[in-house]
């Protein structure tokens, strides 16, 4: 189970929606027990992808490098990786699973029409052949419906 | 010896480590004596092919091997390897 604390989760909100109607994207550093992994830092990354952004996203693999050294130095890891699906709902795609990784938590947010809508979490396989629905613990608040 | 520095999810077959020192002249050989040292790496990081995995990425100290000289690209003594995931998706 992946869970995200309130202030990771605002971050992430407001970056999907200020980047909408194109696709944000992002690291999530925290903690995990074995069971469970709690986001307690997001980090909005660039998307660099070249084309329409509305429709993909691509990290730098620099700024995850960045991301996973600001994690160490936190005395945390780098868990999960975010991104949005503008004006769609949060599944994991083909193209989210042909350019996915295994070793991470990937939290898709649909939002619609510039508001966050709702979101999931998927874990990809090693082969990138599927992505099972990870149970995704979000704040009570009046954003996270 | 070169340090390879370890991916969290990765750690939990390096005894926990977060780098590790491997010996090797080339990243080739650095990343052959490091899935030799811990086998469990080898699946995360090649194919059954025996080709890396299309989401990794090597860097030396900064500089990403795909432009440099790929696997053949020089690791010196006191150089840091790290591997780096390629990620990009979309709906």
């Amino acid at each position: 189970m992946i869970k995200i604390e309130r202030d990771p989760w605002q971050v992430m909100i407001e970056h999907a929606e200020a980047v909408f109607p194109n696709e944000c994207c992002g690291a999530m550093l925290g903690v995990s027990d074995g069971e469970t992994k709690t986001v307690t830092v997001a980090l909005p990354l660039e998307n660099v992808h070249q084309g329409p952004q509305a429709v993909r996203y691509e990290l730098r693999p620099e700024d995850l490098l960045k991301a996973e050294k600001e994690a160490r130095g936190r005395g945390m890891d780098l868990i999960g990786i975010f991104h949005s699906h503008p004006d769609h709902d949060a599944y994991f795609s083909v193209t989210d699973l042909k350019n996915s990784c295994p070793w991470y938590s990937f939290v898709v947010m649909s939002v619609k029409a510039g508001r966050y809508d709702h979101a999931k979490s998927f874990l990809p396989n090693m082969e990138q052949t599927e992505a099972p629905e990870e149970a995704l613990e979000l704040p009570a608040t009046d954003r996270s419906a | 010896m070169p340090k390879v520095m370890i991916p969290t999810p990765l750690r939990q077959f390096t005894d926990k480590q977060d780098s590790v020192e491997v010996a090797g002249a080339t990243v080739s050989e650095i990343l052959g004596a490091l899935t030799t040292a811990y086998p469990g790496l080898k699946q995360n990081l090649y194919t059954d092919e025996g080709k890396l995995r299309s989401f990794v990425n090597v860097y030396v100290n900064d500089e990403d091997i795909r432009y440099m000289n790929k696997d053949k690209t020089p690791v010196a003594a006191t150089d840091t390897v790290t591997i780096v995931p390629s990620i990009a998706g979309g709906r």
